[in-house]
């Protein structure tokens, strides 16, 4: 990062090839939205071109990037408000999974994911999926590390609300369907 | 141990960064609470959502956006570079001895020490006395803005440009110094300073069309960028009509050309 900061364009490439899929991870499971996490990674590499002065020799620079990244999200927010609420379906799909309980449980955390406050869903994705260390997302958010972990507990506990209720919406449903088909046996065609 | 203890210790107990008193503490109470050790499974389920790779296509862009910034730092004069390595801590000192620090120390101490004076003697009306002498200190930090502005080094002038961030009012000759600035500073760090200084101001018409009318003179693509972003942010009636202008501009940079453009399709 010295070298980006005293002009060595270059060097960016090699953090580029560094952060850009955390970064899109941290910025696609936020939004569900592909095309904009994309163009918010971009956003994010030319800010650290741009105010590359202001980053200080010897302090982390992952919580450098990432303070960029949330300020990047919130100005365009701030610019573009979100039409409506995000619809669970517009998610790109994620199937890592080769059974299909495992695809449904990826498909009912996602919708869970979604379902929470942006504040709630970001401090999870921080510690979740970025790794990020408590005492980092403290200092990201600007708060106490005691804090910092009362919010994380907060977020899991909505989490594990939402999923639950998602999942027992989902069984439910099942029953009705199999109770459906038992009922009136739908004709194959053969 | 309760709920409320477990939560304390929970965040800890998922990061596996408890001592083993503790961390059988939890177990034990999730052996036995439905609701925490459902947390617990929730969070390790998480883990099912596996990374996505962004497009390559997204790789290119960047290669895009680097080329575009080389080409906007190739054009800067080579004593920028130089005078940047001897900015920093050095320039405190710098300033203090510089003809122009002495003389704005002096201005500042001369100030306090006549507001210092009025103060002991008992007048009355020293609320106006401090009204006045902080109107003089903001006068006195601006003409040190617009000499600064005027300086040979660039990271001086980019000094300038942070120092007149330090007032929420600027007076009409810093503005247009600043103006001055934004179309003519040969470094492109100095302009995307200045920019960021004057949009502050933006409300101001003379600085709101100071502003988009030097869109059309900017040569390097990070300025062009941060204008369209402007452009956009403050949706001018004729917003669209100036990107197209630039747009039209030969040998415009591709990626600024295509801001340009996504920009254009956001304000229809």
């Amino acid at each position: 990062m010295l070298q980006v900061r005293n002009g060595a364009g270059e060097m960016l490439g090699v953090l580029f090839d560094r952060y850009q899929t955390p970064l899109f991870n941290f910025y696609s499971k936020l939004t569900g939205d592909r095309a904009l996490s994309e163009d918010l990674v971009q956003e994010v590499f030319l800010r650290i071109l741009k105010y590359r002065q202001s980053y200080r020799p010897g302090t982390p620079f992952r919580a450098w990037v990432y303070q960029i990244a949330r300020n990047a999200r919130i100005d365009h927010f701030r610019k573009f408000p979100p039409q409506s609420t995000l619809e669970p379906e517009t998610l790109s799909a994620v199937v890592p999974a080769d059974s299909a309980q495992a695809h449904e449980e990826v498909e009912l955390l996602q919708r869970a994911l979604q379902q929470l406050p942006e504040e709630k869903r970001e401090i999870l994705i921080l510690c979740r999926f970025q790794e990020l260390k408590y005492e980092e997302i403290a200092s990201l958010l600007g708060c106490e590390l005691n804090t910092a972990k009362t919010r994380i507990h907060r977020a899991l506990q909505e989490l594990r609300k939402v999923f639950h209720q998602l999942a027992g919406d989902t069984v439910l449903k099942r029953a009705e369907a199999v109770a459906a088909e038992n009922s009136f046996p739908p004709r194959r065609s053969s | 141990m309760k709920c409320e203890q477990i939560a304390e210790l929970l965040p800890d107990y998922l990061q596996g960064s408890l001592g083993s008193d503790q961390q059988n503490d939890v177990e034990a109470h999730l052996q036995q609470c439905a609701d925490c050790s459902e947390e617990v499974t929730v969070w390790n389920k998480l883990s099912l959502l596996t990374a996505e790779q962004p497009s390559p296509a997204s790789r290119a862009r960047f290669e895009v956006m680097l080329q575009a910034f080389q080409a906007g730092r190739s054009s800067q004069p080579v004593s920028v570079s130089r005078w940047r390595q001897r900015a920093s801590a050095w320039n405190v000192f710098h300033w203090l001895r510089a003809p122009l620090g002495a003389i704005a120390w002096s201005a500042a101490l001369l100030a306090i020490g006549v507001y210092v004076g009025l103060h002991v003697s008992g007048s009355k009306s020293h609320l106006q006395d401090l009204a006045a002498m902080q109107s003089e200190l903001t006068t006195i930090k601006q003409l040190m803005v617009l000499s600064m502005l005027q300086q040979q080094s660039a990271s001086s002038r980019l000094e300038g440009v942070s120092w007149s961030t330090r007032d929420p009012q600027l007076n009409p000759q810093v503005l247009s110094a600043l103006l001055h600035t934004l179309r003519y500073d040969p470094s492109v760090d100095v302009r995307l300073a200045a920019l960021d200084a004057l949009s502050r101001h933006g409300r101001q018409p003379q600085v709101h069309k100071g502003i988009l009318d030097s869109l059309q003179e900017q040569q390097s693509p990070l300025v062009q960028m941060a204008l369209i972003d402007l452009v956009l942010e403050w949706r001018d009636p004729d917003g669209a009509q100036r990107l197209q202008a630039l747009q039209q501009i030969p040998n415009l940079n591709p990626m600024v050309r295509q801001r340009a453009e996504w920009a254009r399709s956001k304000l229809n």
